[in-house]
C-alpha cells in the first residue's frame, strides 16, 4: 500500500468517523451532540460565530479565488 | 438570566456560555478604571479566534494567496476593534455594550407564518443559489469572476452573521456538552492529517502526489463545470446551514 493510498485512507477514516458520530448522536441526543448543535454552541458569542463564518468563506476562496 | 456577587464584590452576569468565560471576561457593574485602547485591544488580540485568524492570513499570504490573507485579517482586526470597544464600555460600567463577551441577542422568536408563503421562500432560496452555482461554476477556477463572486458572498455571510443568529437554539447542557470534544477531536485530526499532507509537499504551492492535500485531491472534480457547481452547492449548503446556528 502506497503512502497515497494511506493519506486517502486517513481521510476518508476521518469522513467516516464524522458520519458515526453524527449518526449515534441523532439517534441518542441525550448522550452525544450533533455537529449543529456543537456549531451552535461555538457560534454562542460574536467572535466565535464570526470565526466560523470566515472558516467557511475561507474554503469557498480556498478552492475558487486567485 | 441569572446574577451572581463574586468576591471581590462584583456583580458577574452568568451566562450559559460559560466554556467562553476564560477568552471573554464577563462584564461588571461596578465602576473600574478607565482602559487604554491599547490595553484593550490586546484582550482583544486574545481571544483564541482572532490568534487563529492572524495565523491563517500569515500562512496563506505566504502560500501565495494574498486575498485569503487580508480577508482574515480585516475579520481579525474588526474583532480585535469590537472586543477592545467592549471591554472599554464594560470598564466604563455598561455591561450591556459587551457584545465580544456575551452571546449575541437571540432572534426574536418567529412570527407563525403560512406554510405557503415559506415554501415560496424557501423555493426562491433554493432556485438563487442553484443559479449562483450554475453561473460561478463556468467560470474557470482562480478568475477574477470566480473570485469576486466567492468573496462577495463570503463578505455578505461574515455581514450576516456579525448581526447575531437568524434564530435562537436550546444551549448544549450536561453530558452532551461533556462530549463536546468528541467533535474536536475528528475536526483536529482531520486538521492534522491535511497539514501533514501539506507539509510533505516539496513546495507550499506544488502538490505532492505520495501525500495528496484535500485540494489536491478535488482538483479532477473541479475542472468541470458541473463538478465546480456541485461542490459550490456544497459550499452553499453549509453556509446556510451556519447561518441557522
Amino acid at each position: 500500500m502506497s503512502s497515497r493510498d494511506l493519506t486517502i485512507i486517513g481521510y476518508l477514516g476521518v469522513l467516516a468517523a464524522g458520519i458515526t458520530l453524527q449518526v449515534l448522536a441523532i439517534r441518542s441526543p441525550g448522550r452525544l451532540p450533533s455537529l449543529g448543535r456543537v456549531l451552535s454552541h461555538a457560534m454562542q458569542t460574536r467572535t466565535g460565530r464570526v470565526g466560523i463564518i470566515v472558516a467557511w468563506a475561507w474554503i469557498g476562496l480556498h478552492f475558487f479565488a486567485r | 438570566m441569572p446574577i451572581s456577587l463574586s468576591g471581590e464584590g462584583r456583580f458577574t452576569v452568568v451566562t450559559h456560555a460559560a466554556g467562553e468565560a476564560a477568552e471573554n471576561p464577563p462584564a461588571t457593574q461596578t465602576s473600574a478604571p478607565p482602559v487604554s485602547f491599547g490595553r484593550a485591544a490586546v484582550s482583544g488580540l486574545r481571544q483564541p479566534i482572532v490568534a487563529i485568524l492572524l495565523l491563517i492570513a500569515l500562512f496563506t499570504t505566504v502560500a501565495g494567496k494574498p486575498l485569503d490573507g487580508f480577508l482574515m485579517l480585516v475579520v481579525a482586526t474588526l474583532l480585535i476593534f469590537d472586543a477592545a470597544r467592549s471591554r472599554r464600555r464594560s470598564a466604563a460600567g455598561n455591561p450591556g455594550a459587551s457584545l465580544a463577551a456575551q452571546p449575541v441577542a437571540s432572534a426574536p422568536a418567529d412570527q407563525p407564518r403560512r406554510g405557503l408563503r415559506r415554501l415560496l421562500a424557501t423555493a426562491a432560496w433554493l432556485v438563487a443559489g442553484a443559479t449562483y452555482c450554475t453561473v460561478v461554476g463556468s467560470f474557470s477556477r482562480y478568475s477574477w469572476p470566480a473570485t469576486a463572486s466567492v468573496l462577495a458572498l463570503g463578505c455578505l455571510m461574515i455581514a450576516i452573521g456579525w448581526q447575531g443568529p437568524i434564530r435562537s437554539r436550546p444551549p448544549l447542557r450536561g453530558k452532551p456538552l461533556r462530549r463536546a470534544w468528541l467533535w474536536g477531536i475528528v475536526l483536529v485530526s482531520g486538521g492534522l492529517l491535511e497539514l501533514g499532507s501539506l507539509l510533505e509537499q516539496p513546495h507550499l504551492t506544488t502538490d505532492s502526489y505520495a501525500h495528496p492535500t484535500i485540494s489536491a485531491l478535488t482538483d479532477p472534480l473541479l475542472a468541470s463545470h458541473p463538478g465546480r457547481s456541485a461542490v459550490l452547492g456544497g459550499w452553499l449548503l453549509t453556509g446556510w446551514f451556519l447561518a441557522g446556528r
